[in-house]
């Protein structure tokens, strides 16, 4: 017996362990309790007519906190690398040229890219979507700019106060909501936030705002995390 | 509809495994974790769907058709989605610094820790 | 208060302030870090503080102000209060030993490890599973992150190698989440508990899914080689902060996840955890490399609290003192040994001898083997300790074998490290570099495990805060060590005398305990006179002597098995320590303190069951014990063997005894040995005749045997104190016969041989060892006509071997009538040839000591030499006085006995008015026979005297060697190889058998212990196709 086949056995005895739950899935006619509560009251309690961004925002918020400090995380730990690998890093690397297509078109469409991103986040709590979309947007923004020229460098401090300020309002609001709704941490309902009429922009409390900076945010990580990536080459 | 979505997702769940457990190269193995998340990711919004409903936004073309698919597991598969991005992207920053090492794809010449 | 939150908030907060900095402004950033994880600490630790003064009750926190199931919610109570304590702590003060390091990496790095914290927090607060999974997530990450802090591709490829295992088990664990949130509407875990989910079958698998990721997140054998290669390759530093925090928060999880399967899991938690914890530490005795040592290490222990953990049914009320102990112990203790390997840097444990170059270190190192293993005064202790007698009381008693096992097996290699810790050559000039950030944090895990054991005390039937005044002693003797050996030695005389004063009260009245009294501190009090012999300091040797002589006065004086094995233990560390101070030790303490260590594991298990039957931890619950009576009674006996060393268990004593120091070998043989006598009287008296009739013929046998290999063992010695550490293995088996036949002569004869034994065995010990010193050699064919150099010590030496060759008219005449008529009266006649034939070999080698060293013609290099000094030769002389008394007067001594005794036997010796003891068979009276013998001796030498006047004496030189020169000039000695025709005779009997036996044991163990490991192929994708093996097995084994 391969190596392969027993690889292939052992998958697919896990396949069998799991088996019962694909078995016993028979789609959904009604939603569940925890479902039919954020339909229901939803709307009511966050301002938010996206109900999936009142989930992430304010219901999951500590979630989505968890979330960002995930890609906060990943961006610090690449980083590592560039602190470990300054001394033997080898400063001339091979360049491919760049097609002249690549870079008008790199001008003209990432402001779009921006636009869109900030777009996106910015209307999280009407339409799909939301900080962490608008902020992949804009790092594809980025990831542009970076293949229309290679020796395109980020400016690490730029970069770092965007992802400081960012990540600290977010917190700030956090502990605000703890402080001034007795204990409420990551609420949504903090003074000075209105819920405004729902299906406006200004609307939902915190959550536009919270999003605003979340869409940043992760832009700034993602970002970061790319130029990490393309500083720490050296091919030879 | 749902059928099919939950099969395709548990079989990416399940080739991505196999990827994991068999492709010696390390970039392969990184290609089959995101098929495994993507297909547990799959799986996750099946659970949440109901027939006949349709994206929990409740603005005036929502309220038209008056149900809704379960916005949580929405919302925790954003979250999956997003931690499933980091972990492949550290992973790609170790196997790139382990490239520069020792010029090596392949899983087996990592063996430097054992016993 | 300041809610928990906060320690949320201020940790994320202010690890997304330090992206400010930069790259500039790193003592700004290290300081703030330090701040944050103290403002954590203080965060947790007011709510568990007050938790413990219940002014609180369990808070749930509700994030974004909704109620669960509809948004996330922790909880802080009691159990949440002091996990997250714990875990800050840790943090806090992994952040002081790391800081110099964290701060060369830069701002980022300090965020990713208070975010680790922080996320450590979180998981053990939320209550909602999703949640559950993102901070753990968090927590991989970070940890991820950590391990590269050792810049060099091991890490790297530890640090890929633990995030794709993490990645596959985090995935099956989404599957798990999302399923039961498909069945039980909810994500919340209490909700989903009382959804009971686990009753379908495809509920059941989502339960399993869950239950089985968190138990792969604790890393359980043989899945966890990535968890390994983490230990190994991280920063020592870091390694801490997982075994001790991580593993602290992952325990906690699975144990508040658990009750979503219902009781059903509780079993397969246990097996697991067994699997783990043996399977561990079986794989680690081969482990050379010191962090993944630890690494095995840390696994084992964690998967001895995941055994407790699913022992929670049946531990009952006390499953969360046996939990917490044990967690406690290994969280400081793994903490403080993994932040030493930080300062050594040394990869091999065979290097790390340098601890030495720092007291302090070495104790502390010491400290935390010890906790590991479970001695007292450690909080491991108590927790086991009551553990084994929950498990054995609740018919486990399979379980409670396999942790002894587990245990045992840990055993091997710390006392292996801490072997060559102690004694290794020290091979290098370096010093140690230690910075005071490094050094405090490990003084205070240090400082807290020997706190935490105090504070056990009260949780424990049996235990006393009483134990713990002589080892309040210690401590101050330690402190003191910097001062000349003669004023701490007139210091532990004096503590002693105070000591043996105040428990006095405790023994009085009750006969036996008093003779061991006597033995055990006055015996200990004239041992150490013969310490005002040493000069310098003697670093080291009075806070452990102190040691084993608390431990020997806590058995003595508990009225519990508690106490009294708790005094076993101390005994056993102390004289472990002291036996291992000899030059050439290492290997014999080593084997002496697994023999103690198994020992001390059977003895638990007797004590087990003892409780078990009685329901008490009095001692009288040794009496009668109702279940597995005779496998009870064996275990003890057994146990109590391996300090006797009986025949089998025999194998250390020799070399312990003979290397050891010349002033602890009289410790070690005339006092120490006695422990073990006395748990043996003590077991027979309240084991009682009828019951242990097997047992006791077969212990009688082993006695005679015993004693016969014993002593012809010792004949063949040329080491003047391996015969006389031989001859303690015979001495010793002439007690066990003596005790087993249990009658009243024979428990006569064996007090009188305890009482010889203690005093001729400490005069010789201690003679013999000063003659050692004083020669140089402790070969006897290197000695020889000292007589009228060391004419006290010959009349000292003498008198020992009178004494032991049981001539009359010394007290070892009486041990040997009384020996002879109780053989005689209970028939045990092949056995008491036997053991009469030993007792003429005994002959021999008295005989062979005394002319080797003192007649015949003093060597060369002896010519200058001088008698012993005062010190040595007072305590001497002190016991010569006892002797002395004890055979004029032995009535005084053996005629209460006799009374005692006869509370239990049929009195068959009569005691009339002037000292003659009186048997069916025969009589004697003692003061006679010395006043007879000595005048026939005095009138003999006064005409030997006369008639020998005009003798020539002999020149040093005047013999002849036929004009050849020897080949090898010892072999002229007629010392060498004296018995050589009785050695062709008999000499196949004390061939090495019982030596290569153990051997073969230990060998075969170490080449399992290979075997499995190689499991570990170092290959990480192997590493996920155990994870999911593992998973696929323990779906047959619980669901399939």
């Amino acid at each position: 017996m391969g190596k392969k086949t027993m690889i292939a056995l052992i998958t697919l005895a896990l396949a069998f362990v799991i088996y019962p739950l694909y078995q016993s899935y028979n789609g959904s006619e009604t939603l569940k309790d925890v479902g039919q509560y954020y339909i229901d009251n939803g709307v009511e309690e966050t301002g938010a007519q996206n109900l999936v961004t009142s989930v992430v925002v304010t219901y999951r918020g500590l979630d989505t906190l968890g979330e960002v400090t995930i890609l906060f995380l990943a961006a610090s730990v690449i980083s590592f690398f560039l602190s470990f690998s300054k001394n033997d890093r080898i400063k001339s690397r091979s360049i491919r040229s760049v097609t002249e297509i690549l870079t008008t078109s790199t001008q003209v469409l990432v402001p779009m890219i921006f636009m869109f991103g900030v777009y996106i986040f910015v209307n999280g709590h009407l339409t799909p979507g939301g900080g962490f979309q608008g902020g992949a947007v804009i790092a594809s923004g980025i990831i542009l700019m970076f293949l229309s020229n290679p020796r395109f460098k980020l400016s690490h401090k730029v970069i770092q106060f965007v992802e400081s300020t960012s990540g600290i309002v977010f917190v700030l609001i956090g502990a605000a909501g703890a402080l001034m709704m007795d204990g409420d941490f990551l609420s949504n309902k903090i003074p000075g936030f209105g819920f405004g009429e729902v299906g406006s922009i200004i609307s939902a409390g915190a959550i536009p705002v919270i999003y605003t900076f979340l869409g940043l945010k992760v832009g700034a990580e993602l970002s970061n995390v790319l130029g990490v990536f393309v500083e720490s080459q050296s091919e030879k | 509809m749902e059928y099919i979505i939950i099969t395709i997702g548990f079989a990416l769940t399940i080739f991505g495994l196999y990827g994991i457990l068999s492709q010696k190269n390390m970039i392969k193995i990184i290609i089959g974790f995101s098929l495994f998340t993507t297909g547990i990711n799959i799986v996750m919004v099946a659970i949440g769907f109901i027939r006949g409903g349709t994206a929990p936004i409740l603005d005036e073309a929502g309220k038209e058709i008056g149900k809704y698919v379960d916005p949580l597991p929405q919302a925790l598969v954003l979250t999956s989605i997003v931690i499933g991005l980091g972990v492949t992207a550290l992973m790609l920053a170790y196997v790139m610094k382990l490239y520069q090492d020792k010029k090596s794809l392949n899983i087996n010449d990592y063996k430097d820790l054992k016993w | 208060m300041v809610g928990p939150i906060y320690i949320i908030a201020i940790a994320l907060g202010l690890a997304f302030f330090l992206g400010f900095f930069g790259k500039s402004l790193k003592d700004v950033s290290a300081f703030l870090m330090l701040a944050g994880l103290a403002f954590m600490t203080f965060i947790s630790g007011q709510w568990l503080l007050a938790f413990f003064n219940g002014s609180v009750t369990t808070q749930e926190i509700f994030t974004a102000g909704f109620r669960p199931p509809y948004s996330i919610n922790l909880r802080m109570g009691y159990e949440e209060a002091v996990m997250t304590t714990m875990i800050n702590v840790i943090g806090f003060l992994g952040g002081v030993y790391m800081f110099k390091r964290l701060k060369e990496v830069g701002n980022s790095a300090m965020s990713v490890f208070i975010v680790l914290i922080m996320s450590l927090n979180v998981i053990v607060m939320t209550r909602d599973l999703f949640n559950l999974f993102v901070f753990v997530e968090i927590g991989s990450i970070a940890t991820a992150g950590m391990i590269i802090l050792e810049k060099n591709s091991k890490s790297l490829q530890a640090g890929l190698k633990y995030l794709m295992a993490t990645g596959v088990i985090s995935g099956l664990l989404l599957i798990g989440i999302i399923f039961a949130y498909y069945f039980a509407g909810s994500l919340n875990i209490d909700g989903i508990i009382t959804a009971h989910v686990g009753v379908t079958k495809a509920g059941a698998v989502a339960v399993f899914l869950i239950i089985a990721v968190l138990v792969l997140e604790l890393k359980p054998f043989p899945a966890n080689g990535w968890g390994l290669d983490v230990y190994q390759s991280a920063k020592p530093g870091f390694g801490a902060i997982v075994s001790a925090a991580t593993a602290t928060a992952g325990l906690y999880v699975l144990y508040k996840v658990l009750p979503m399967g219902g009781e059903t899991w509780y079993p397969y938690i246990v097996l697991i955890g067994l699997i783990t914890f043996v399977g561990s530490n079986l794989v680690g005795t081969r482990q050379k490399d010191a962090n993944r040592l630890l690494g095995y290490s840390s696994i084992g222990q964690i998967g001895l609290v995941m055994t407790v953990i699913g022992l929670q049914p049946i531990l009952g009320s006390k499953f969360s003192f046996i939990a917490f102990a044990l967690l406690l112990n290994h969280y400081l203790a793994k903490a403080g040994l993994f932040w030493l390997s930080g300062i050594i840097k040394k990869e091999k444990i065979s290097d790390w001898y340098v601890l030495r170059k720092n007291k302090a270190l070495l104790i502390l190192f010491v400290i935390f083997i010890f906790a590991l293993i479970g001695f007292p005064p450690f909080p491991s202790f108590f927790g086991k300790y009551e553990l084994i007698m929950s498990l054995v009381s609740t018919e486990n008693i399979w379980i409670a074998v396999l942790i002894l096992l587990g245990s045992f097996a840990e055993g091997i290699y710390m006392f292996k490290w801490l072997g060559d810790v102690l004694k290794d050559e020290d091979q290098t000039e370096e010093s140690l570099n230690i910075s005071w950030n490094k050094f405090i944090p490990i003084v205070i895990v240090g400082v807290s495990l020997l706190a935490a054991g105090f504070y056990s005390t009260p949780y424990v039937e049996g235990a006393h805060y009483f134990y713990f005044i002589p080892l309040g002693f210690i401590v101050f003797m330690g402190l003191i060590d910097f001062l000349p050996a003669y004023v701490k030695n007139t210091l532990s005389i004096a503590g002693m005398t105070y000591y043996s004063y105040i428990i006095y009260p405790l023994v009085e009245g009750d006969l036996m305990r008093t003779i061991f009294f006597v033995i055990f501190m006055i015996g200990g009090i004239l041992t150490l006179i013969v310490g005002y012999n040493k000069k310098g300091k003697r670093e080291g040797f009075y806070p452990v002597a102190l040691m084993m002589y608390a431990g020997l006065a806590t058995i003595l004086t508990s009225d519990s098995m508690f106490g009294f094995f708790f005094g076993w233990e101390l005994m056993t560390a102390g004289s472990y320590f002291l036996i291992i101070r000899g030059k050439r030790s290492k290997p014999h303490a080593y084997s002496y303190m697994l023999f103690s260590v198994a020992g001390a594991y059977l003895i638990l298990l007797g004590f087990a069951f003892a409780y078990t039957s009685a329901g008490t931890q009095d001692l009288i619950a040794l009496k009668d014990i109702a279940v597995y009576t005779t496998l009870a009674y064996t275990l003890l006996a057994v146990g109590f063997m391996t300090k006797t060393a009986s025949l089998g268990l025999h194998i250390w004593l020799p070399g312990a005894h003979g290397e050891a120091e010349s002033d602890v070998s009289p410790m070690v043989s005339a006092i120490l040995l006695k422990a073990g006598v006395f748990g043996l009287m003590l077991l027979f008296l309240y084991m009682g005749q009828q019951t242990g009739e097997t047992l006791l013929f077969v212990l009688g046998w082993v006695g005679a045997f015993t004693a016969l290999v014993g002593n012809l063992a010792a004949v063949f010695q040329e080491d003047a104190k391996r015969l006389l550490a031989y001859s303690s293995i015979g001495q010793l088996g002439y007690i066990l016969f003596a005790i087993a036949m249990m009658t009243q002569l024979g428990w006569l004869a064996g007090f009188t041989y305890v009482i010889n034994h203690f005093l001729f065995k400490a005069i010789l010990f201690i003679v013999v060892g000063g003659i050692v010193v004083r020669t140089g050699t402790h070969n006897l064919y290197q000695m020889g006509g000292l007589l009228k150099k060391m004419p006290f010590s010959f009349v000292a030496v003498l008198i020992g071997i009178i004494t032991l060759a049981g001539i009359p008219p010394l007290s070892g005449f009486a041990g040997k009538w009384l020996f002879y008529n109780a053989v005689v009266l209970k028939g045990w006649y092949i056995q008491g040839v036997i053991v009469f034939f030993a007792g003429s070999i005994a002959f021999m080698y008295a005989f062979k000591l005394i002319h080797s060293i003192f007649l015949g013609q003093l060597k060369d290099n002896h010519r200058n030499i001088k008698e012993l000094s005062p010190a040595i030769l007072i305590p001497a002389y002190i016991l010569i006085g006892g002797i002395i008394y004890f055979s004029a007067y032995p009535q005084n001594v053996l005629e209460p006995i006799g009374n005692m005794l006869s509370a239990y036997f049929p009195a068959t010796v009569d005691w009339s008015g002037d000292g003659l003891a009186t048997t069916v068979l025969s009589y004697w009276n003692g003061n006679a026979v010395l006043i007879i013998i000595v005048t026939t001796f005095i009138l003999v030498l006064a005409y030997l005297k006369l008639i020998t006047g005009k003798t020539t004496k002999l020149e040093q030189f005047n013999i002849a060697y036929s004009a050849e020169r020897p080949f090898r000039p010892e072999t002229t000695h007629v010392s060498y190889n004296m018995f050589a025709g009785l050695n062709k005779a008999i000499g196949f009997l004390i061939a090495p058998g019982i030596t290569r036996f153990w051997k073969n044991i230990s060998d075969m163990v170490l080449d399992l212990a290979g075997f499995i490991r190689r499991l570990y192929s170092g290959n990480g994708q192997v590493y996920a196709v155990h994870i999911i093996i593992y998973i696929v097995i323990f779906y047959f084994i619980s669901l399939g």
